[in-house]
């Protein structure tokens, strides 16, 4: 026990302070309304404070903070994407999640293990050496390794995978990393609210209010507020908030689901990632094994999780690392994943005035959340979209300039 | 694993078919909206709704009315004699 804990066993008054102190009473107006408590929704105020000092904000969320993908997601964290759009922008992402535990002033576990891909054919070694030669280009570091490389970083895995899928290489990306993903939205909400933001638990939005072309307010519960900007960061739900201010946008929500071992002895220092068997795996610092898949099969507004996944997943799991048979599974969540057609996000302004958009993360937003937090606190404040986004915009779908991450984004998240 | 009655095929798990999305206006009903946006655009709100399956084993096409909050569905029809030539 740490003599921190002790200390305060024996104080009367709880010494630390409350992570973020939210008056009861909502204001009748805030220059701007963040919908959706989730890492993004609370990075963007805590930027808006920060870098603009803009803080008549308001966080609302119809939840917890946290709870919804920020709290679900298996937080991976890497920049070996496959277009210049977005090898920059998850660069610059990676970059400040290195610091992020001394800004928020608040242990992340930022931790970085080197993250595989594997590639079981010679079509996806090809996809691997595309990507490394466009990260090298723009200073990422990956490249495609052999077998022996592999096994020398793992020496547990079954290269040959029970004979049906053999493992023919890997692309390996040296920064990938994990992190606590409750952390990070806890963090920015610690930060925001000690400038002065507020943050509304249990306070869903249920309608937007336009005026001329600009959103003027929004609806909830607990009344209505007047609002100068409004951002939508709600990603699960974003074709529901979306169709609020009349928009339409081809974001599709699919289950995505994870599960956790029971805490076994470190012995996985890696993240590896196949594509082949819809398969990822880490380890936590806790020594649970955290593992994923592809997304469920069909568009579903549920967090329901079933049991065809997890027996599937140990099915595919067991022909790369039979030991874990004794390993039991200790639980399984699903999450609501908001996906575009070319699995890049959909971010900056909108056709309606005042009215900004940060979603279509997908099964990949997390790694994502301190530069979108940036960039759209950027756009917020400028009320144009940042120079690292404006190929995100919504408009690319009607205008046919899609980003095409696909190839980096489908399995590995 | 979800079991669902077909026409023709009988009762068959959700697992043998590839969900082809909502069935879509057609092209010449469209009002103000760019071609891009028909292509791409869906309304993606929980609802009930007809959506495209196809059996993969059989290769045939069906409607299937589903709900996308609860993943209930309510009925399965053979779309369109014309499609098996
Ligand atoms: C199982 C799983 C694994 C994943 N693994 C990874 C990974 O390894 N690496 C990675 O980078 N990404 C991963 N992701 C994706 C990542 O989790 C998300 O893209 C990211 O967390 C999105 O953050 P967010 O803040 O935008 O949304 P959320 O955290 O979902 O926050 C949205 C918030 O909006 C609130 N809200 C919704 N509607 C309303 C309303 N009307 N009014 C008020 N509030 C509302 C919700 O309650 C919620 O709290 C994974 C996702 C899942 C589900």
């Amino acid at each position: 026990m740490s003599i921190r804990l002790l200390k305060y066993a024996f104080i009367e008054d709880w010494a630390e302070p409350r992570f973020f102190n939210t008056p009861d009473e909502l204001r009748d107006s805030y220059d701007v309304v963040i919908i959706g408590a989730g890492g993004h929704g609370l990075a963007t105020a805590y930027y808006l404070a920060r870098e603009h000092g803009i803080t008549n904000v308001a966080v609302l969320d119809q939840s917890y903070i946290g709870g919804g993908n920020t709290g679900r997601n298996t937080t991976i964290i890497r920049s070996n994407y496959l277009t210049e759009e977005g090898v920059k922008f998850y660069d610059q992402s990676v970059e400040l999640f290195k610091s992020l535990s001394e800004e928020l002033d608040l242990n992340i576990f930022y931790s970085e293990r080197g993250h595989f891909t594997l590639a079981h054919s010679d079509a996806t070694l090809r996809t691997a050496r595309w990507r490394a030669e466009v990260n090298k280009h723009y200073g990422v570091d990956s490249e495609v390794v052999g077998p022996d490389d592999i096994l020398k970083a793992c020496p547990q895995i079954q290269l040959d995978c029970g004979g049906n899928h053999e493992i023919l290489g890997a692309l390996y990306h040296a920064p990938g990393a994990v992190a606590r993903h409750d952390a990070v939205a806890w963090g920015y909400a610690k930060r925001a609210s000690e400038a002065g933001i507020e943050i509304h638990q249990h306070t869903e939005v249920t309608g937007i209010d336009v005026a001329g072309g600009r959103v003027v307010g929004v609806t909830t519960p607990r009344g209505k507020i007047q609002a100068g900007a409004v951002v939508s960061a709600v990603a699960g739900f974003t074709p529901t908030v979306l169709s609020m201010v009349g928009l339409s946008s081809p974001i599709e929500i699919f289950p995505l689901q994870a599960c956790v071992t029971e805490p076994i002895k470190p012995w996985l220092d890696t993240i590896i990632v196949s594509g082949s068997l819809h398969l990822y795996v880490s380890q936590s610092s806790r020594g649970e094994m955290v593992m994923g898949a592809s997304l469920d099969p069909m568009e579903l507004h549920s967090r329901r999780s079933t049991f065809e996944f997890v027996s599937n997943l140990a099915d595919q799991l067991l022909d790369m690392f039979p030991f874990l048979s004794q390993v039991n599974v200790n639980r399984q969540w699903a999450g609501m994943a908001d996906m575009t057609p070319d699995f890049a996000p959909v971010m900056g302004t909108t056709p309606v005035g005042g009215f900004y958009v940060d979603a279509g993360w997908g099964t990949w937003g997390f790694k994502a959340t301190p530069i979108s937090g940036k960039t759209m606190a950027a756009t917020v404040a400028n009320a144009r979209d940042d120079e690292l986004i404006t190929d995100f915009n919504l408009s690319r779908f009607g205008d046919y300039e899609l980003v095409g991450e696909k190839g980096a984004a489908a399995v590995g998240h | 694993m979800k079991y669902i009655d077909f026409p023709t095929l009988g009762r068959r798990p959700s697992s043998e078919f590839v969900v082809g999305g909502i069935i879509d206006p057609e092209p010449a009903e469209l009002d103000g909206i760019s071609p891009g946006e028909w292509v791409f655009n869906r309304d993606s709100i929980p609802m009930r709704r007809t959506e495209w399956w196809y059996h993969t084993p059989t290769q045939l096409w069906f409607l299937v009315e589903r709900h996308t909050a609860t993943d209930e569905v309510f009925g399965a029809t053979l779309a369109g004699a014309a499609i098996d030539g």
